[in-house]
């Protein structure tokens, strides 16, 4: 990274302003507004969460930047061009929602099929299907059609299509959901291969967790609006993140002690001890502890859990919709 | 232009590959064959003309066949895509929603060519072995068969752009039959007494396709001479109004939201 880039803003890789998207659920029926002036941009080289509950707008507005619905008002850019043309898509690579592929297709065909699409010349063709079976781990299988795939397969021969053109920007919508820790960690592990090697990751996700271990910066969609964008530790706030710890062979009376110095409540059940503590309390905790005797047994970082943060953020958008009155509501 | 067929033959390949991998297909394939081989049991009950209503049958059965086919697999073409969601990976690459609307267009026409060739082969095994003659005639009733296929392919890849499967099968079977019929629309309704029952007629035919002007079949049979510039023009006019169709569905794809 050169001292330019360090003084510079980074370059803004996508761009959305003001997104409206109006859905009518039939002839007849009044339509339906899914995204209120949905504003955010995502820069180039970090990894971008679009975080939000089920039905917050994320799919919505990824599809927008896919051009794949249009927006019924507002701009989205990508690499400067406008989201309706096809041109920058040389440069994107896109992982839809649980992806389906013509399952008649073997995983090399499929990944064939696509660097044709991309225009990936011939002589290195073969090559490129090779490094990026490879990537995903999915050697073994990869002249197996794809319907005997596994979901955990399927999304990996996904995320392997959205690379087949090295391309500048990846748009991945929920890639861990349904895959267990070791393909969660495969795709993370992938992500932060993106990263490293200097490309920008625009990820749908649900799960705060994934978020935390890898996004730079997030914006937090509730109901089609956007409730924050920045740095995700700035959104948890450090003094809302704790671990539960587990100790046994802990007296009473230093569990009394420890309570009050920590400002915290401690359990006991049987033999077992139990206690939440701030997680700048961690360390200091656990040197009391062990200096008092006791065994640790475990000690589990627990996050406040994004639905919990979601449902405090909707109530405050009712009450903000409820003091606006009827006349604020979302359909046109 | 070049560029827009390097993503237009993947997508037209593909098709043909799924097509071919379709159970559905080998069933009507294996019927249409099992259909001319049958002409010849019927034949064989007549005591005249035996070869010509071999022929007569086995021309029928593959434009029947053939048409079956190209509706069967066209009405899903682009709808089954949408609701698979495997269209999101396709547009999400740089290919536009035109080139994949002509990529399944040419991937169905490819298909059924394919085996309006095999079926045409079968035709000519069958017509060699009972000895029925065989001349340029029949070559001409088949290569005007493929002409039609793409006419209705493209009635299929319209409706099929915008409509469900169900529609799109009613609509488009619907058309095939209006198709053949038009020409003697327009000359019932030239009969009317009325104007407006003409003027109707009349723009009822230019709007539809007029597909007996493929069917050459009965010459063909019966050793009737087929002059150049009646193929000529069939094809001119295959081609226009494929042309035509396709526009308007790439018009209507062009402006859908892909949910």
């Amino acid at each position: 990274m050169g001292l330019s880039s360090m003084t510079d803003r980074p370059r803004e890789i996508v761009r959305v302003d003001g997104l409206v998207k109006n859905f009518r659920p039939g002839l007849g029926l009044r339509s339906k507004r899914v995204l209120h002036g949905v504003s955010f941009a995502v820069r180039e080289g970090e990894i971008f969460g679009f975080v939000g509950p089920n039905g917050a707008g994320k799919t919505t507005t990824l599809k927008v930047l896919m051009g794949l619905i249009r927006p019924t008002s507002g701009r989205a850019s990508i690499l400067g061009c406008d989201v309706g043309e096809a041109g920058f898509r040389q440069h994107i690579g896109f992982l839809p929602e649980n992806p389906y592929f013509y399952p008649f297709l073997t995983g090399r065909e499929i990944l064939r099929f696509y660097a044709r699409l991309c225009g990936v010349e011939s002589s290195l063709l073969a090559g490129r299907v090779n490094d990026l079976l490879a990537l995903v781990r999915l050697e073994h299988a990869s002249d197996e059609r794809l319907s005997t795939y596994s979901k955990g397969m399927l999304q990996r021969i996904g995320i392997a299509q959205a690379l087949i053109h090295d391309p500048e920007v990846a748009f991945l919508d929920e890639p861990m959901s349904g895959l267990d820790p070791i393909g969660r960690k495969d795709i993370r592990d992938i992500i932060l291969r993106l990263k490293a090697a200097g490309k920008t990751v625009f990820m749908n996700t649900h799960i705060l967790s994934d978020v935390e271990m890898i996004c730079d910066r997030v914006a937090i969609i509730v109901k089609g609006r956007i409730r924050y964008e920045g740095p995700i530790r700035e959104f948890l706030r450090e003094d809302e993140l704790r671990s539960d710890i587990v100790l046994a062979r802990l007296s009473g009376e230093t569990s009394r002690e420890l309570g009050e110095r920590f400002s915290t409540t401690i359990q006991t059940v049987g033999e077992r001890v139990e206690v939440q503590v701030k997680d700048g309390q961690l360390q200091s905790f656990l040197e009391a502890a062990l200096g008092a005797g006791a065994d640790i047994l475990s000690v589990t970082p627990n996050r406040v859990s994004l639905e919990h943060i979601f449902l405090e953020a909707v109530e405050e958008g009712e009450k903000a919709d409820a003091g606006a009155g009827r006349g604020g509501g979302g359909t046109p | 232009m070049t560029g827009s067929l390097h993503r237009i033959w993947p997508i037209a390949t593909n098709t043909v590959r799924e097509a071919v991998r379709h159970r559905l297909l080998y069933t009507l394939l294996f019927f249409a064959v099992t259909m001319i081989g049958f002409a010849v049991l019927i034949a064989s009950l007549s005591y005249v003309e035996g070869e010509r209503i071999i022929q007569d049958i086995g021309l029928a059965s593959i434009r029947l066949f053939s048409v079956g086919i190209a509706i069967f697999v066209g009405i899903g073409l682009i709808h089954g895509e949408v609701d698979r969601r495997t269209i999101y990976t396709i547009l999400a690459k740089p290919v536009t929603r035109a080139e994949f609307l002509l990529g399944k267009f040419f991937g169905l026409l490819l298909t059924v060519w394919l085996q309006l060739l095999l079926m045409g082969l079968a035709f000519v095994l069958v017509s060699l072995s009972v000895g029925a003659p065989l001349d340029w005639g029949y070559a001409a009733a088949l290569f005007l068969v493929g002409i039609e296929l793409m006419v209705i392919v493209a009635v299929a890849t319209l409706f099929s752009s915008f409509s469900t499967p169900m529609l799109s099968a009613f609509f488009t079977l619907g058309i095939y039959a209006l198709g053949h019929l038009s020409r003697n629309l327009y000359f019932l309704g030239q009969e009317a007494e009325v104007d407006s029952v003409r003027r109707a007629a009349t723009l009822l035919y230019r709007v539809l396709p007029d597909l007996e002007t493929f069917n050459v079949s009965i010459q063909a049979v019966h050793g009737l001479p087929i002059p150049a510039s009646e193929v000529a023009w069939a094809v001119l006019y295959g081609l226009a109004y494929t042309t035509a169709l396709l526009s308007l569905a790439i018009y209507i794809f062009h402006r859908r939201d892909l949910e």
